[in-house]
Formats: structure tokens, C-alpha cells, sequence
């Protein structure tokens, strides 16, 4: 899909839930959909190739038998027949590659499309779970997934299953070619194989086991080096450079010995494997040629075998690492399926399908909140109503349930008691993007992105932005000067790659992204506490042009940021202990407010005090 | 995630074989080159049977079944058996040899590269990320001492497989054996172009995944405004861009390499196809035998085996000897700070610093301190106040000698601190971070770090005065207990601790505390804070200090503001004068009292620092309860 189509629906081509199953090999089978039959093709034509591969040894079973030694020539000449069997080694090398190349080409494509829509869903679905998921789910566990999980699958598709589907296809075709020339000769040749395939099976998991340990060693010396690496001052500060060296010596020193472990295990499996299958071919051929002596079979039958009897034996050892690395695959399916099986919020779900711009008019009525592992109540009959346009504050300690309030608003949490109505609708019949689309939230400290300035501001616009627009916000949100002041300006990028944006300058660049949003309800995490005086003021002056006309959540630290809301809720424990206006509520002499605000007072005095101690 | 793209970018840096590189990279062998013979005759030995055994199949056919001689063929497959055996022993030797080779030469990079590391300045580690030192130590060795062996083996297998089948070729039918020689540079090259495209398409695709991986991080961590924001459809809709891409170049490069092997043998089959003609014309006139055809298609079929090895050990060593010329960079880099000649001991740092008009840039030439002079007494304890950047780090970097002034002198008890040896000044430091740094392992071995030769007496007595003890006995393995990898089982406030009784076990005589900036609760704030004091008494102490009553308690206070001291004096005189200390201090204070009371709230996260970056305030920090109370 590229970005000049218009549409916003993603095209995720696959709903890789329907994929659930609890037997691992059904799950990867139904994930296949789509792309069935071109691994079917792509294992047909493996199939063909193995079969043209064993062509070229009949071809010299019949230039032996019936050319050389019955003088069957072609038109009566050695030379033709000579001409057209090489040329039909040729034929058949290019059919044989033609076909390997199609059963490659179609394996990739199979395994790279899989993962490819399996990439695309997962971002999709994830940033579509719930906000309590997100909460409780650390990101590098998820991160984990996506990337090596996803890697695994993509490893099982390419090259596990259809590695093991080109071995046992070479296997019984040149099986089935042998036995044609000679039944008993083809039995001969096998004698050893289901030995070898599950000693190679035994071995390769011993040796899995042996890589991990040694992967953990490395793990171990990883871990000492950027220890010691982040921690050099510490290490010069303590002049611990010896012992440092010793240390990472022991680690190195280590998985050196780690090592030369898996190595003995690989240098005693290949020839042993080599010692068994060696005499196995050995025996093959002087049995074969016996019999070819004795006139059981020709000379070209003999020949024949030789060649073929080589695809039979040998792959059969690289069967076991194959066998053995499926596994993995088997592990990653389970792993991302608890990820994919997890509940979405479903964000287009609502009865009343609002159409106009809300006006902002909200009634809490005895709305109570609990989190889903129902220890206790977040919030507690909270009740309260605000005007379109009016601000209204949220005062309390931390734990109080401001933040959880808020949250309730975009439908990030749903209330579990009471009612909200918004312009006179109960909340939950609004659908989730809806509401979204209606609530602009300021945060404490913003999440940017790490792209260009400009797109950060034009992130929550769902259209396209022009730059005068983007400019006409950041000069609102009194951060254009700072922006021009980056000799890239607005293509500034931001993050890690870019500029490091001081406190402040964020969340000026997330008041610019919220005006440009136009909401029109407004959470604004009041922020001003953060910064210094200079950047207060201007924060202030961008925050006053953001509210205008619009319904107000501010979530409080300070009286003077409070003051001028037109309602005040005092929350203690989930619970509004205090609700009115500046002027109100001061007049309560026992009220928390009251308490607060002589707090501020008494700061002032303190600080008075402390500076006149000193003269 | 960032560290791959460090690595993706190097290696788009490829390096020509030069002969000093060369030899340098062979001169790594060397030690070793018993180990090397070794391996090389065993490979050597193992390619050239594999070519012998189909020889003596030809044999079978011409000289055993051809002539009806079961003698002959039992006599030849005795001559094969033993073979077997002996290939069996060079097999064993090789991967062994070889292995283990490669192993120790990782063994013996990393060491050197640790060791130099250790040794190398703090302005060294300031230019490179660390992710970039780790790659060096990490994927890079692995790299060289996988050219070295692998590569060899490979080469040498391939190299010995193609001259030993062309001999035993020419020695079967020379003429034939020509039409071979002139197909073999052509497969070659083929090869070597195939996998070329192969990698470079490899390449993109891992640039790609690696910025899917950004890209899901970022999305997770920010879900919250994906979602406030409603952006789900259009970040799926910019997420398959790079799907597309990932997906446009692993394709490609999964398909060139399933159109390589089928190339490489239809070049092949062309030659096979001319000499079975050509050769069948022969056998009549007696020039070739039968078993002589059937070794000419055997050798032909398995040719492009060692060709692949061939053509992938020569597309992979540029890149690895581009990584050898980086850990030669790194190991030939010079220490900037290193003990003069004819440096001595420094008895003690006892006694009076003073600061010579001393000038410190870093190596962006960026002027931090100009001309700056100071002169601290014995036993003084200093804070250093004042923004971010202003210079306070680099202050405390020059009194510990992690660099050494461009201009101007430092000198300790009236000599220059350049004339002592490094470590005698190093061993009487104590240093506390800002972010406390603990390594892996138990709590008694992070404050031994302290003192090597410490007794585990010695170790819990400092823990006390530190004012650790009451903690690491609540542990559940108390001062066995582990502390995780860089210490982060452990909270922040429990880590500063530690720190701290690392220092008091040192017995430094010289004690530097940046204060952390970071929260911790009440009760280790003051735990903290006792643990300083103690540490403080009779040393000569240079703080970076957050917390008023820090600042209060020091001897006297630099406000450093663009590398010189804007204003000095004690906390009263500094007040009294109306100027930037008065200014930081009321800020500081209000909030610290607004926090205590519960009216605002402390600031949470890693962003504080960015806060103050662009302000001139002091970073806000609980105040502990004995500072309370002592006001």
C-alpha cells in the first residue's frame, strides 16, 4: 500500500486470531492461509528437482548398458548418441534448476509474506489492546516477541519445514530409483539410516543444550564488559583496573572452555557420522559391485547406483539439526499467540453514533472505579458537573484518583459504578474513537516521537496539515522562536537521532499537537510545576489560548494554578471531600483546601524567615 | 536496538587487503602456528580423500567390474576403508584444531581489548558510546577469529577440493580435464557476484528490521498517546511501509540465493554435458573408460560446493578485516592520561588543591573552564552549585585526574598532581555518583570493591557508618544477597548506600559526591545523608550538590556558571549578596517545602534532567527529615 491512497484502514491483509490453535502444528497450518498453495507448488517442484537430479545417473545407466555394451546406438552413430546424451545432461541440469529455483523462490515468498503480514498485524493489534495490558505488559517482553518469535516463525516457513520436506523427498525418490534398479541393493543401502537419524536427533539436542550453555557464558562476558564499561568511573576512581582484567579474564577464560566443550562434541559427532556412513556407502558400493561382477546387474545399473545411492545417505545427517531446530518454531507460534489471543479494545463500538462536536457538558454521577483485579475503589461516588467551557480542577496527593478520572473520559478505564453523561448521553454508549477524537490530553512530561518536529505536531490530525498550520499552533503554544532556533526548524528530528528537547520545549511541542487536534474537551496534567519561572509564564500564556472555549480537566499541584477554575474538587482517596470555587472553598476553615493553601502562605514566610536569619 | 545500528553502519565500511593489515591480521596466528599447520594438513587431507574416494570408484568400475576381478575390488575397498579411518582422524582434527583455534584467538582478542580499555582515558570513553565498545569487544573479534579459522578451513577445503579433483581429473583425461579448467574462474566469478547481491540485500534487510524494532518500541511505550490521539490506523498504515521494505529485500535476497546454486550448476551441466559427449566418442577408441565418466560427473556435481565456500569467504572478508582494522585502531589508541616519567608516589592528598589558572576544553574544543582558579585548605568540604553544564562535572573530573588540565597547574600539597603516579592518586579518592553504579554480584562484594583485602568485618563496619547496614541485613540474604545485573535489584536509595559504604571502606582521603538527583524515600534520604557526613569528617570533600542541607553544611559554596566561579562564600554571605545563589536557593527551598507538605508533587522520571537543562534552577529533591528539623 503506498501513502497516496487516501483511505485510513490499514489493509491487514490476514486476522492472524483465526490462527489460534492449541495443537502448535494446526496453528501454523491455518497461519499458511493464502500462501497454501504456493508451498504446495513449492514442494511439488522440490519434488521435481529431486526426481531430475536423479535423471542424469540413469542417462549413464543407459549410455552404459545399451550404448557401450549392446551398441544401441542413436542413428546409427556413437557420435550422435554422444551428442544427444550430453545434451541431456544439460536438459536435465536445467530442469533440475529450474524447479529448485521455483521451490526456492516459492518458499520465500511464503515464509517472507507470512512474516510480513504477521509484522503488520501484531503493531496493528498491540497498539490496539487494552490500556490495562499496556500497563501491566513490559515493553521488552513484547519486543522480545515481535522480533525474535516473529524471526523463528519466519525460520520455521523458509528453511525448517521446507528443509525437512527437500531431505525426505531426495530421500525417497532416490530411494524409489534405487529400488527399481535393484530391490535388494536398495535395502542394503538403508541399513544404518535409522541409526543414524536418531543418534544425529539425540545429538543435536545434547548440542542445543551445549550452545546454550556456552550462549549463557557469552551472556555473562557481555554483561561484565558493559558493567565495566558504563561503570569506568567507578573502576578508574577505585584504581580497579586489575581487578577488572581478572575478572573479565575468569569470563573470557570461561567461555573459551565452554567452547572447546562444543567443539569436542562437533569434532566427535562428524566423524563418527562419517566413519558409520562412509562404511555404509562402502558397503553399498562392493556389495553392488558384486553383484554387477556376478551379472545380477549391469554394469550401467551399478554405475547408476553410485551416483544415487550418495543423495541417499548423506543428507540424512543434517536431518537430526533440522529436526531439532523445528522446535524453536513450535515455542515462538505458542509465545506470540498469547500475545495475539489477548482482548482488543474495540474502539468504532458505540450505540449513540454522534456525529456533530461535543459541547463539553459532563455529569459524574456517583461514579465509582476499580481496577479489574478488584482490590479496592480507585474512586468512590464522585459526583459533579461541569459546563461547556468552564474549567474544572482536580486537587490532591498522589493515590488520590485524579489521574484515574481523567482516564475515564477517552475511555481508557471503564467506570464500574455510576453514570456519565456527556451533552446528556452516558459515556459508554459513545464509541472509543469518538471520544478520542473530542479530548485532547496534555501530559506531565509528553511522549514525542522520534520524527521531525513538524510531523510531531500533525501526529493526532487525521488529515493532512499544511505547514502554515502547524506554524500558526507552535506560535500559539509559544514554542515557534525555539523550533526556528534548531537549524532545521520545523524538520528538526526529535529523540535519540535529533535534538534532546528540554522539559519545557515538549510540552510546549504537546500543546501545539493538541491545539492543532482542536478538541474539545481538554486534560491538561498541570505541568507548570516543572520548569522554571521564565518557561512557567510562557507555558501559562499557551496553556490560557488553550482553553479557551473549551471544557478543562486540570490536574493540580498548586493553588495558583487552581485558582482560577471555575470548579474545584479536593479528592482524598478516591473520594471528593471538597468541591466549589477558589473563593468557596478558602472560606472552609477545616477543609483540606484551606490547609493547603495556608501551607503556601506559611512556605512564603519560611523562606522570609530563612533569608532574614542570615542578615 | 541502537547498538545494531551502530554495528549495521560499520559495516558498510569494507577494507581493502593491504599488506601491512595483512600481516598484522596473519601476525595474530602466529603463537599459534602449530595449531595452524595443523589444521591446514588435516583439511588439506580431508578435501583430498574426498577426491581419492571417487577416484577409487572409478577404479571399482574399471579395473573391479570391468574386468570381473573380486580381488582387485576387495583389495580396492580395503584401500578405501582405511581411508575411511584416516578421514575419520583429519575430520576430527580439523574441526577440533580449528575450532578451538578459533575460540582462543577470541579468547585472546577480547583480553587485549579489555586490557587496553582499562587502561584507556575517560575522554576515550566520551567519544565512543559505549554500545560501540561493545561491539568492538563482541561482534568484532568474533569476526577476525572466524576469517582466521573458518575462513582458512573453508578456502583451504575449497582450494584443495577443486586442485586435487582437477588433478586426479587430468590424470583420467587431461584433454577433458581442460574443458573443466576454463569453466572453473567462470563458476567462481559468478559466485562471488551472487553473493555479493545476496549481502547487500541482506543488508537492507537488516537496516529494516532493525528500525521495525524502533518502531514497535516506540509505539508500545507511547501507546498511551497512539491511543489519546486516535493514530492506530495511520502508524499501521506507516509501519507496513517498512514491512514492505524488510519484506522487498529479504525476498530478494531469498530468491537470489535460490537462483545461485542453480547457476552455478547449469555452468556446470554445460561442461558435463561437452565431456560426456565428447568423452563417449572416446571410450570406444579407448581414450576414456566408463568408471572414468562416471568420476568426471561425480567430481562436476559436487564442484559447486566448494565454490559456494569459496565465493562466501571472499564476499565476507572485507568485512572482516575491516573489523580487524578497528580492533587494531582501538588497541593502538594512546592512554591521554598516563603516569609521566619519573612520576612518584603521592604520600597524600591531605593538604592543600589548588586550581592555577586552569583551562579545560573537551575535545569538541568547546572552552568549559577558562582561567579557573580555586584553593581549597585540608579537611575543607566544597559544594559546587549551579545549571547543567556550567562546568561542576568537569571540575571534579580534573581534581580526580580523569583529565588532565590544557593549560594552568593543579597542584596537591604545592606539587603537581602530573608529577604523582595515577594510581597513588586514585587510591585515595572516593567517588560517589550521581547514579550509582554496583556490578553483578552480592552487596558484600560491591562495598569490598572498595578495598580488595577488606575483612568481612571491615566490610559491615563501613556499611554502618555509611549507614547501610540496617538495610542489607533485611535483605534476604543480607550481605549475600545479589544485586542483579548493574545493581538494578536494588532501589536507587538502596544503591546510593552501597555506594556510599563502597567509598567509607576506601578510606579515601579525598572524598567526591555527586549528589543524585533521584528520588528516594524519606528514611534513606536521611540515611544518605548521615552516611556523607561521616564520610565528610577529616577528608577534603568536593560535592555537587541538590540538597539544601548539603549545601548549608559545606565550607563553602562555587556557583559555577559558564566555567568560572560566578560566586563563592557561605551559604549566609552568598544570601546576603542578592545574587545567583539567592535566586536558586529561595526556588529550591519553596519547592522543597511545597513537597514536604505534600501541596506539590516530586517529579518523577529519567526527563528531570532535561527540565533543568534549559532553566538556571538547582534540581528539586525531597528534603530529608533531619534537615527539616535542623532548620
Amino acid at each position: 500500500m503506498t501513502s497516496l491512497q487516501p483511505t485510513y484502514e490499514p489493509s491487514i491483509t490476514f486476522d492472524f486470531r483465526d490462527s489460534l490453535d492449541s495443537n502448535r502444528l494446526k496453528g501454523l497450518w491455518k497461519m499458511m492461509k493464502d500462501y497454501r498453495l504456493s508451498y504446495m507448488v513449492a514442494t511439488i517442484s522440490l519434488a521435481f528437482s529431486a526426481l531430475a537430479k536423479t535423471f542424469p545417473y540413469l542417462l549413464l545407466r543407459y549410455f552404459a548398458d545399451d550404448v557401450l555394451a549392446q551398441g544401441k546406438y542413436i542413428q546409427n552413430s556413437l557420435t550422435t548418441t554422444a551428442i544427444w546424451i550430453g545434451l541431456g545432461f544439460i536438459g536435465l541440469a536445467a530442469l533440475e534448476g529450474t524447479f529448485s529455483f521455483l521451490s526456492g523462490r516459492l518458499a520465500a515468498y511464503t515464509a517472507e509474506g507470512i512474516t510480513r503480514r504477521l509484522r503488520d498485524f501484531l503493531f496493528d493489534h498491540i497498539q490496539r489492546l487494552s490500556f490495562s495490558y499496556h500497563a501491566t505488559t513490559p515493553t521488552g517482553d513484547l519486543i522480545e516477541r515481535v522480533t525474535s518469535d516473529v524471526d523463528a516463525l519466519r525460520r520455521f516457513f523458509s528453511e525448517q519445514a521446507i528443509g525437512v520436506g527437500r531431505i525426505v523427498l531426495i530421500f525417497i525418490i532416490n530411494f524409489i530409483a534405487i529400488l527399481n534398479l535393484n530391490a535388494e541393493l536398495a535395502v542394503v543401502s538403508v541399513v544404518v539410516i535409522p541409526l543414524i537419524l536418531i543418534v544425529s536427533v539425540w545429538f543435536f539436542k545434547k548440542v542445543t543444550k551445549a550452545y546454550e550453555e556456552y550462549q549463557a557464558q557469552e551472556a555473562i562476558l557481555s554483561t561484565t564488559l558493559q558493567e565495566n564499561l558504563t561503570g569506568v568511573r567507578v573502576v578508574k576512581a577505585f584504581a580497579r583496573q586489575d581487578y577488572e582484567k581478572s575478572k573479565f579474564e575468569k569470563d573470557n577464560w570461561g567461555k573459551y572452555l565452554k567452547g572447546k566443550v562444543l567443539l569436542f562434541m562437533h569434532s566427535m559427532f562428524w566423524p563418527l557420522s562419517d566413519i558409520v556412513l562412509g562404511f555404509q556407502t562402502l558397503f553399498g558400493f562392493v556389495y553392488g559391485a558384486r553383484m554387477a561382477i556376478n551379472g545380477e546387474i549391469t554394469l550401467g545399473t551399478y554405475i547408476a547406483y553410485v551416483g544415487l545411492v550418495v543423495w541417499l545417505i548423506w543428507p540424512i545427517r543434517n536431518l537430526g539439526r533440522i529436526i531439532v531446530s523445528t522446535s524453536t518454531g513450535m515455542v515462538s507460534y505458542a509465545r506470540l499467540m498469547d500475545v495475539v489471543k489477548q482482548q482488543r479494545e474495540p474502539l468504532l463500538d458505540g450505540q449513540h453514533q454522534a456525529q456533530a462536536p461535543a459541547r463539553g457538558d459532563l455529569l459524574f454521577e456517583n461514579v465509582s472505579f476499580m481496577y479489574s483485579d478488584g482490590k479496592s475503589d480507585v474512586l468512590k461516588n464522585v459526583s459533579f458537573h461541569v459546563k461547556p467551557g468552564q474549567a474544572i480542577a482536580l486537587l490532591g496527593s498522589t493515590g488520590s484518583g485524579k489521574t484515574s478520572l481523567v482516564n475515564l473520559l477517552p475511555r481508557f478505564h471503564e467506570y464500574t459504578g455510576g453514570r456519565i453523561l456527556l451533552d446528556g448521553v452516558e459515556l459508554k454508549y459513545y464509541s472509543r474513537e469518538y471520544l478520542r477524537k473530542q479530548i485532547g490530553i496534555v501530559e506531565q512530561e509528553p511522549f514525542l516521537f522520534s520524527r521531525t518536529i513538524r510531523e510531531n505536531i500533525s501526529y493526532g490530525v487525521g488529515r493532512d496539515v499544511s505547514q502554515e498550520e502547524v506554524e500558526r499552533a507552535a506560535k500559539a503554544a509559544a514554542v515557534h522562536d525555539v523550533i526556528m532556533s534548531f537549524p532545521d526548524g520545523y524538520n528538526t528530528l526529535v529523540g535519540e537521532k535529533g535534538v534532546t528537547l528540554s522539559g519545557g520545549q515538549k510540552q510546549r511541542v504537546a500543546i501545539a499537537r493538541t491545539l492543532l487536534k482542536n478538541p474539545r474537551i481538554l486534560i491538561l496534567d498541570d505541568s507548570t510545576s516543572s520548569v522554571d519561572t521564565e518557561t512557567e509564564a510562557e507555558i501559562r500564556t499557551a496553556l490560557d489560548e488553550l482553553m479557551k472555549a473549551r471544557t478543562t480537566f486540570i490536574i493540580a499541584h498548586r493553588i495558583q494554578s487552581v485558582m482560577i477554575a471555575d470548579l474545584i474538587l479536593v479528592l482524598d482517596k478516591g473520594e471528593v471531600i471538597q468541591k466549589g470555587t477558589h473563593t468557596e472553598l478558602v472560606e472552609d476553615k477545616d477543609g483540606m483546601y484551606r490547609r493547603i493553601y495556608e501551607i503556601q502562605t506559611k512556605i512564603d514566610e519560611e523562606l522570609e524567615r530563612e533569608l532574614s536569619s542570615v542578615n | 536496538m541502537s547498538d545494531e545500528l551502530i554495528e549495521l553502519e560499520e559495516e558498510e565500511f569494507t577494507s581493502q587487503l593491504t599488506t601491512p593489515v595483512l600481516r598484522r591480521i596473519s601476525g595474530l596466528l602466529r603463537p599459534h602456528w602449530k595449531w595452524v599447520v595443523g589444521f591446514l594438513l588435516t583439511i588439506a587431507m580431508t578435501s583430498g580423500l574426498d577426491a581419492y574416494f571417487t577416484y577409487l570408484n572409478k577404479q571399482f568400475i574399471d579395473q573391479g567390474i570391468v574386468l570381473r576381478d573380486t580381488a582387485r575390488l576387495l583389495h580396492l575397498a580395503t584401500i578405501y576403508g582405511s581411508f575411511i579411518f584416516v578421514q575419520c582422524v583429519t575430520v576430527f582434527t580439523f574441526i577440533y584444531l580449528a575450532g578451538v583455534l578459533g575460540e582462543r584467538i577470541q579468547y585472546d582478542l577480547r583480553k587485549a581489548l579489555f586490557n587496553h580499555l582499562q587502561d584507556l582515558s575517560l575522554s576515550y570513553y566520551a567519544q565512543n558510546a559505549v554500545g560501540r565498545l561493545i561491539a568492538r569487544v563482541t561482534s568484532d573479534t568474533g569476526r577476525v577469529s572466524d576469517l582466521l579459522t573458518w575462513g582458512i578451513v573453508d578456502s583451504t577445503w575449497a582450494l584443495m577440493n577443486i586442485t586435487s579433483s582437477t588433478i586426479f581429473m587430468t590424470i583420467i583425461n587431461w584433454r577433458l580435464a581442460l574443458i573443466v579448467f576454463t569453466i572453473i574462474p567462470v563458476m567462481v566469478y559468478i559466485a562471488i557476484e551472487f553473493r555479493k547481491k545476496i549481502l547487500a540485500e541482506f543488508r537492507i534487510s537488516r537496516r529494516a528490521n532493525s528500525k521495525i524494532t524502533g518502531a514497535f518500541n516506540e509505539n508500545f511505550q507511547g501507546v498511551r498517546v497512539v491511543k489519546a490521539l486516535g493514530r492506530e490506523d495511520s502508524n499501521t498504515r506507516e509501519f507496513q511501509g517498512l514491512t514492505t521494505r524488510m519484506y522487498n529485500a529479504s525476498y530478494r535476497a531469498a530468491w537470489l540465493a535460490a537462483l545461485f546454486l542453480p547457476t552455478v550448476q547449469i555452468i556446470a551441466a554445460i561442461a558435463l554435458g561437452l565431456i560426456v559427449g565428447y568423452g563417449g566418442m572416446q571410450i570406444k577408441i579407448g581414450l576414456m573408460t566408463i568408471g572414468g565418466i562416471q568420476a568426471f560427473v561425480t567430481y562436476l556435481m559436487f564442484m559447486m560446493w566448494p565454490i559456494q565456500d569459496l565465493a562466501r569467504v571472499y564476499a565476507e572478508m572485507q568485512h572482516s578485516i575491516a573489523s580487524a582494522e578497528r580492533i587494531f585502531r582501538l588497541v593502538d589508541t594512546p592512554a591521554d592520561v598516563h603516569d609521566r616519567s619519573g612520576a612518584v608516589e603521592a604520600k597524600t592528598l591531605l593538604g592543600e588543591i589548588e586550581f592555577d589558572h586552569v583551562d579545560f576544553y573537551y575535545e569538541d574544543r568547546k572552552p568549559v573552564l577558562t582561567d579557573f582558579t580555586l584553593k581549597v585548605n585540608a579537611g575543607e568540604t566544597i559544594a559546587l552549585v549551579g545549571p547543567t553544564g556550567g562546568g561542576k562535572s568537569t571540575i571534579v573530573n580534573l581534581l580526580c585526574r580523569f583529565y588532565e588540565p590544557r593549560e594552568g597547574v593543579i597542584r596537591i600539597n604545592g606539587h603537581d598532581y602530573m608529577d604523582y603516579k595515577l594510581e597513588s592518586i586514585h587510591s585515595k579518592i572516593g567517588i560517589v555518583l550521581q547514579t550509582p553504579h554496583l556490578f553483578s554480584g552480592t552487596v558484600r562484594e560491591n562495598i569490598r570493591y572498595g578495598r580488595l583485602d577488606a575483612t568481612d568485618i571491615e566490610v559491615e563496619e563501613a556499611a554502618k557508618i555509611a549507614g547501610a547496614h540496617d538495610f542489607i541485613v533485611t535483605l534476604e540474604k543480607g550481605y549475600e544477597h545479589n544485586v542483579g545485573e548493574s545493581g538494578n535489584l536494588l532501589s536507587v536509595g538502596q544503591k546510593q548506600l552501597i555506594s556510599l559504604a563502597r567509598a567509607v571502606l576506601a578510606r579515601p582521603e579525598l572524598f567526591i559526591m555527586d549528589e543524585a538527583t533521584s528520588s528516594v524515600d524519606t528514611l534513606t534520604e536521611s540515611l544518605i545523608q548521615r552516611g556523607m557526613e561521616a564520610l565528610m569528617k577529616g577528608r577534603t570533600s568536593f560535592v555537587i550538590a541538590h540538597r539544601l542541607s548539603t549545601i548549608r553544611r559545606a565550607n563553602r559554596i562555587l556557583v559555577i556558571e559558564n566555567g568560572k566561579i560566578a560566586e563563592q562564600g557561605t551559604h549566609s554571605e552568598l544570601l546576603q549578596r542578592r545574587g545567583h545563589y539567592y535566586r536558586l536557593y529561595t526556588q529550591q527551598f519553596r519547592h522543597q517545602l511545597e513537597v514536604q507538605y505534600g501541596v506539590s508533587e516530586e517529579l518523577a522520571g529519567d526527563d528531570r534532567s532535561l527540565v533543568t537543562a534549559d532553566s538556571i534552577m538547582l534540581r528539586r529533591e525531597k528534603p530529608s527529615e533531619e534537615s527539616v528539623a535542623t532548620d
